[in-house]
């Protein structure tokens, strides 16, 4: 991170909501999230799938409508801008696509995929300044010349990603959206590219949202992380702090389940009954505690998000009562 | 699905070591396996051996494309026929080398004594019969059971995996991934297999979910004492669940030894670079220590090791046209490299 900077709240995400309506009802895909990502700093993203991680990352960069809330880009609500101005909006906004093999455009060459962007932004002119450009952004993302003329098919997964990646930079973005840019790649390319995407980050200071379900992937390279439950945020606090002691249950049994591959220190599991409820029509209260085991009567009423300790955020209205049984209990 | 005594006696000619075969549960010998694209050869498993006990777990691990659902599909022999080809090598399983069994003989064993659990659960079930029907098909098969008792049975196994049995009538859309891949297992086991191979079974899934089902798993096996051969690119869920662990790259066993051998002491270079690929073994540390390079291109493997191009430690002696000596370093704990060698 370029610590030389002064940092301002980049990214300011109130209230959003996004529901969509489906043959049962409203599904409540985000529901009330508020946030922010301060200059070149990552906030990763976790949850099961259907908790409304890349509903999120989409509805801020403005793929799909927000129901409600705003999004403050730079201090400037884009929530509802048009034309033009949501043009200008987003390049300054960017998204990686989780899935390198089809979010390229299989008869497009390498060169021409990562040319695309650049004549769209318009801040070059004539075919060779266009031209150097792409072989710049090539060399950046480390993608070999010789490449130049091959087709996304002739590329494995991670060279694939690399493309992808040079595209999203095309247009000098302030913010990227990373929608689980490593979960298609095996575990020797996928340090790879995470390595690439923060020696870009400390190059160009930009911030990233890292969508992942991948928690010891998200535990390198996030600043701060986001922990989601059915269309909520249940918990938001610094990576390590969070990795540490965790507050929310769900949360803990999240991290619980990550297998662990020291063969002496096996996990202790919190296991969850259950699965995740659906997000159609959700009740009022605490999404989480049909299969939380630490659910009462006062589970039914609505929750809030509340600051627990400095910066750490946790929607649980028990969070203070079980924490502190927990320390007694060690 | 008898054999023979004569058939029996031309393979133990043929074998060079019959007894230690015929007594072992699963002896996978000198495995290798083609597929024919255009007119490329693609060598997807290269002279793979390999054995299992009876009730224990064997982890195969390895990157996309290194050859082990190859090696999987080829034991249970369902390898597609155009394609592909076991070009040599001997597969005993029980005593017999089931390579040499006729399709039909072959028809009988799978599903009732080998059983396979495929990756992803939402293409593996069809999803136009009530999931009690596909499980009862199975069960239908390989069992005497009439009809009715057919239903119970797969009643208990539906049980057994922890879903309700009222859901037999239940179609494949009405349960959520986690479900569905229980569905798959219960039919592998409805006929208690001796051996049941699972590719990736838990990679579609998520971390909650995957603690259940591999505590399942886990649970079914010391009930029912199943052998397994595992196969995932995840080193969390094989120290979870695997006694002993193969690694494979690019079609050959670089690695092989007990979990303990290999979690504690990995010594091939590659087994160590898969280890320090790992986020969670960077913690404090800002860079991940990547593996140079990509896997090599199977139509055209490297001379000599094919983790070669890769390796930091390479000398001029890993490029040579011979096959890298494989090295029993501790008892059980083998490393195919030169490295070893020079100890």
């Amino acid at each position: 991170m370029n610590n030389t900077e002064e940092k301002y709240p980049l990214l300011k995400v109130e209230h959003l909501k996004k529901y969509f309506k489906v043959p049962a009802g409203i599904n409540h895909a985000v529901d009330d999230v508020s946030f922010t990502i301060e200059k070149g700093e990552t906030l990763g993203v976790v949850g099961e799938s259907g908790c409304g991680k890349s509903t999120l990352g989409r509805t801020i960069i403005r793929l799909l409508e927000a129901t409600d809330g705003t999004v403050l880009l730079n201090n400037e609500d884009i929530t509802h801008i048009k034309g033009n101005k949501l043009k200008k909006a987003r390049e300054k906004m960017q998204i990686v696509f989780q899935d390198p093999y089809s979010s390229l455009n299989p008869r497009l060459r390498v060169e021409s995929a990562i040319m695309e962007p650049i004549k769209h932004s318009g801040r070059f002119k004539g075919k060779t300044e266009i031209k150097n450009e792409a072989t710049r952004l090539m060399s950046l993302v480390g993608i070999d010349e010789r490449l130049r003329e091959s087709y996304p098919h002739e590329l494995d997964g991670g060279r694939r990603q690399r493309v992808g990646i040079a595209r999203a930079l095309a247009l000098n973005p302030d913010f990227i959206v990373c929608d689980e840019p490593v979960s298609a790649l095996d575990v020797s390319i996928q340090a790879q590219v995470l390595n690439l995407l923060m020696d870009l980050q400390d190059s160009m200071g930009m911030s990233y949202m890292f969508i992942t379900h991948d928690l010891s992937v998200v535990r390198h390279i996030s600043d701060h992380i986001l922990v989601m439950y059915l269309g909520q945020a249940v918990e938001k606090s610094p990576t390590e702090e969070l990795f540490n002691a965790p507050l929310h249950p769900y949360t803990k049994a999240l991290l619980s389940a990550i297998p662990s591959i020291d063969i002496h220190q096996p996990m202790k599991r919190i296991e969850l009954k259950g699965e995740i409820t659906s997000p159609i029509n959700p009740k009022p209260g605490c999404r989480f505690q049909a299969r939380c085991p630490y659910a009462t009567e006062a589970c039914n009423a609505p929750q809030v998000l509340e600051e627990i300790l400095p910066n750490h955020f946790v929607q649980c209205c028990r969070v203070r009562e079980i924490n502190k049984l927990e320390n007694e209990n060690e | 699905m008898k054999k023979t005594k004569e058939k029996i006696i031309k393979d133990n000619i043929v074998h060079e070591n019959p007894e230690v075969a015929l007594n072992s549960f699963l002896d996978i010998r000198n495995l290798e396996v083609i597929y024919t694209q255009g007119n490329e050869i693609v060598h997807a498993v290269n002279k793979v051996s390999l054995t299992l006990d009876k009730g224990k777990t064997l982890g195969l691990v390895g990157e996309t494309g290194a050859g082990k659902t190859t090696i999987a599909k080829s034991i249970i022999r369902i390898l597609p026929d155009v394609s592909s080809k076991v070009k040599s090598g001997e597969i005993w399983f029980e005593g017999e080398n089931i390579n040499n069994l006729t399709e039909n003989e072959m028809y009988h064993i799978r599903g009732s004594k080998i059983a396979m659990i495929f990756q992803d659960p939402m293409t593996a079930l069809n999803p136009l019969m009530t999931i009690g029907d596909q499980i009862k098909e199975v069960v239908m098969l390989h069992s005497e059971l009439n009809s009715i008792e057919a239903m119970n049975r797969v009643g208990d196994m539906l049980e057994m995996v922890g879903i309700p049995r009222e859901r037999y009538v239940e179609y494949p859309h009405q349960f959520s991934g986690g479900m569905k891949q229980r569905v798959v297992i219960a039919m592998a086991i409805a006929c208690d297999p001796e051996l049941i191979l699972a590719d990736e079974p838990t990679t579609a899934l998520d971390v909650t979910i995957q603690a259940q089902v591999l505590d399942m798993i886990k649970d079914l096996r010391e009930k029912l004492n199943t052998s397994m051969i595992l196969i995932t690119h995840d080193l969390g869920v094989v120290c979870e669940t695997c006694d002993y662990v193969a690694v494979i790259y690019a079609g050959s066993i670089m690695e092989y030894g007990s979990k303990e051998d290999i979690f504690t002491n990995p010594l091939h270079p590659y087994t160590v670079g898969l280890f320090n690929s790992l986020p969670s073994m960077a913690i404090g540390e800002k860079r991940l220590h990547s593996i140079k390079g990509l896997p090599p291109d199977p139509t055209n493997l490297p001379k000599g090791c094919p983790f070669g191009p890769r390796c930091p430690f390479k000398t001029d002696e890993c490029q040579n046209d011979t096959e890298v000596p494989n090295i029993e370093v501790t008892p059980n704990h083998f490393v195919r490299c030169y490295k070893e060698v020079k100890k």
